[in-house]
């Protein structure tokens, strides 16, 4: 019985073909999508693995027609691979032949070759239905994958493709890189871009061939994506979003072995009375899936959560800015009432009190009985913005000739974002000047 | 005017080079020759095919007819001691690396396949970048550089490809003054190394005290010479008039006819 130990899925006989065979998998074609992901060709991915459909069946076929008996699990499945990267390499000179001599746009191609030839592909399959059905059980497995029917021979036919792949991909990695960045440079340094181009097609070929057999055509170029882009959110390297690459395609791989297992196993404790069989193609997905779209979100550097929060940081930093500038305008020293302060705020009051109250807890404001008075550092910060507010507003009239009485606004919103090395550089060529467009003066730098 | 000095070995000679073919703006029959030791500049209106004529220079344009060579060789021949400085926007600045792996693509030229960059390849990298003023930056990924410091990280990967002639598509385009003060000091860095320099340029106040020569261009060769003697009104009038219109039209018909297209 399986007790669903994770070292029993690398040991048991019966669990261990499909595990091992997934993670290869599922590595391997994160690494090759990454190439694929960098190269903007996400698409391709897509096209090609309903390209390899009809080649699947043909291989049947061609394995019905010399008379390989269905049990036969080696030479199947080696004559639906060639059949598969047979009609795929098709499948890519199609799209080119579109793309370039018949100036197809290439999304056009792209969708036009998936669907021929996929429908290609089940026109063969309910043909072969009839003349070889036992084969043909045996070839739908290709269309959504099965990962549990493999056997051992599956690990070594996927460990030398992986192999394969993971060698061709570091020998080639300075080009790879240099033709998915810029091209046209990589061309005038003498790089056959074409051979490179040649070497990432047969990759993303096998990462193909090797995936349908678990994931399914249908679902195979999520494999190639998923892992690529959820990678990419962690890291400004390459070679550190090929390693994550490859961690979070072989996670998914085992993730998606293992909760099929054990979801199926929970359920069937659950409800006895149904049946369930959770597939682990679609598990693998949908793991990879839930990885990619938790980087999204929360990557501590690109996600959309950290993001969010970085852009109300920097609200909250301009509204202190602006209360700050306001209290500016008083006379130095004296003490503003709040009812001052908030006659020109649109905030409501509550919130007007909280940041007032916190401006004054850090420091830059200081709270007495009638109201509020900036504090020594809080003059220093609210001259600073006032100035970069002016020194702007100059910029703007005298260099990009805008109009006067337009520039207050633009110069609202940059004064917040001007770093010192701006404001030295903007001083510099402004020739630190003593007033600004509305004739009101500059202050100076604050030492 | 007379030649005191030594004629100079021609650093670029381009020959009945025309251009006509896919998306690229024309050029119809240009001829020329550069001596070496120059910084050229190249200028002329939007679509006079400025940055096509380096392109087809450098290869990645295919000519209809006519050729480039680089000191009486090949471009194939030449290939090492030619580097090229693209459109700052021709590419994605939010590509995975640091500004050290993209000043290092300009060694891979010479590496070549299945080699890896040495430490002599990793100097050379660093001298180069520190040239450029970007030390403080160069673990940093290339998108969190100012346009400034993008277009210098550029210029210093042609540099650490220690080519004789240097191929440059806007590099003064949206830069800060320091930067484009950093690319001229380097420009004449290299002229006194007498390397050549083509600069594709778009600010005509600046081409008298940048440039030595300049090449002309409106969709065929206005004029090629030291800026002493070409620049003027005259040239620049028939650079930047209207009166290639009907020139322009009739390339237009002729690209169609060459690709098959009907004309309507």
């Amino acid at each position: 019985m399986i007790d669903g130990s994770l070292l029993q899925f690398f040991t048991d006989p019966i669990l261990r073909a499909p595990t091992i065979g997934c993670i290869l998998m599922c590595i391997s074609s994160g690494l090759v999508g990454v190439v694929v992901f960098l190269k903007k060709q996400s698409l391709i991915g897509e096209a090609l693995s309903h390209a390899t459909y009809p080649g699947v069946i043909l291989g049947a076929m061609i394995a019905g027609v010399f008379e390989i008996d269905s049990s036969n699990d080696v030479l199947i499945t080696i004559f639906v691979m060639l059949g598969a990267s047979f009609t795929a390499l098709i499948g890519l000179w199609c799209i080119h032949f579109l793309q370039h001599k018949v100036k197809v746009p290439s999304d056009s191609a792209l969708c036009f070759v998936l669907a021929a030839f996929f429908g290609i592909g089940l026109t063969l399959a309910s043909q072969m239905q009839f003349a070889f059905s036992s084969l043909y059980r045996q070839a739908q497995i290709y269309l959504y994958g099965q990962a549990a029917t493999m056997i051992d021979i599956h690990i070594w036919v996927y460990s030398i493709l992986f192999v394969c792949v993971t060698i061709v991909i570091s020998l080639f990695y300075k080009e790879i890189r240099t033709i998915a960045f810029d091209r046209e440079y990589a061309r005038s340094l003498g790089i056959n871009t074409r051979t490179v181009d040649h070497i990432i097609y047969l990759l993303i070929v096998i990462a193909l061939v090797i995936g349908i057999r678990s994931v399914g055509v249908v679902l195979m170029s999520a494999m190639l994506i998923a892992p690529a882009v959820a990678a990419r959110q962690y890291t400004h390297k390459l070679y550190i979003t090929f390693i994550l690459a490859a961690l979070f395609g072989g996670v998914s791989g085992f993730l998606g072995n293992y909760f099929s297992i054990s979801i199926g196993n929970a359920l069937a404790i659950h409800f006895p009375t149904h049946h369930f069989a959770l597939a682990t193609g679609p598990m693998i997905v949908i793991v990879a899936s839930i990885l990619c779209l938790l980087s999204l979100l929360f990557a501590p550097e690109r996600g959309l959560v950290i993001r969010y929060l970085r852009i109300a940081h920097f609200r909250y930093h301009c509204l202190q800015e602006n209360l700050l500038k306001a209290c500016w305008r008083f006379p130095e020293g004296k003490t503003i009432p709040f009812d001052e302060i908030s006659k020109y705020q649109s905030l409501s009051p509550t919130y007007l009190r909280f940041v007032l109250a916190s401006l004054a807890w850090q420091g830059w404001l200081l709270k007495e009985p009638a109201g509020y008075r900036l504090s020594p550092e809080g003059r220093a910060w609210s001259t600073r913005i006032v100035r970069l507010h002016r020194l702007w507003e100059v910029y703007l009239v005298d260099y990009l000739g805008m109009g006067v009485e337009r520039v207050h606004r633009s110069a609202e919103e940059m004064e917040h974002i001007i770093t010192p090395e701006l404001e030295r550089e903007l001083t510099l060529l402004l020739n630190d000047p003593k007033r600004d467009p509305h004739s009101q003066p500059i202050p100076k730098e604050f030492e | 005017m007379t030649h005191l000095k030594e004629p100079r070995e021609n650093a670029l000679h381009i020959h009945h080079l025309t251009v006509n073919y896919d998306q690229t703006p024309v050029l119809w029959d240009i001829d020329c020759s550069i001596p070496s030791g120059n910084i050229v500049g190249i200028i002329g209106p939007n679509g006079a095919g400025k940055s096509t004529l380096i392109k087809t220079a450098l290869g990645l344009v295919q000519p209809i007819s006519g050729k480039t060579t680089f000191f009486g060789k090949s471009l194939e021949e030449s290939r090492r001691r030619i580097a090229y400085v693209p459109q700052r926007e021709s590419v994605d600045w939010d590509f995975p690396i640091t500004v050290k792996n993209l000043v290092m693509m300009g060694r891979y030229g010479t590496l070549g396949l299945f080699r890896w960059p040495k430490q002599a390849d990793h100097a050379a990298v660093n001298h180069y970048i520190e040239a450029m003023g970007l030390t403080p930056y160069a673990d940093r990924q290339i998108n969190q550089l100012s346009g400034g410091q993008q277009q210098r990280a550029f210029i210093a990967r042609a540099l650490v490809q220690e080519a004789d002639i240097y191929f440059m598509d806007e590099p003064f385009a949206g830069v800060d003054m320091g930067t484009e003060k950093a690319i001229m000091d380097m420009l004449h860095h290299l002229k006194s190394h007498g390397k050549t320099v083509f600069v594709v340029h778009h600010d005509l106040n600046t081409v008298e005290t940048s440039f030595d020569w300049i090449l002309m261009l409106n969709l065929r060769l206005i004029a090629c010479g030291p800026v002493v003697e070409v620049f003027n009104t005259d040239t620049l009038m028939m650079t930047y008039g209207k009166t290639y219109a009907l020139l322009d039209d009739v390339l237009k018909i002729s690209q169609a006819r060459s690709q098959g297209i009907k004309n309507r």
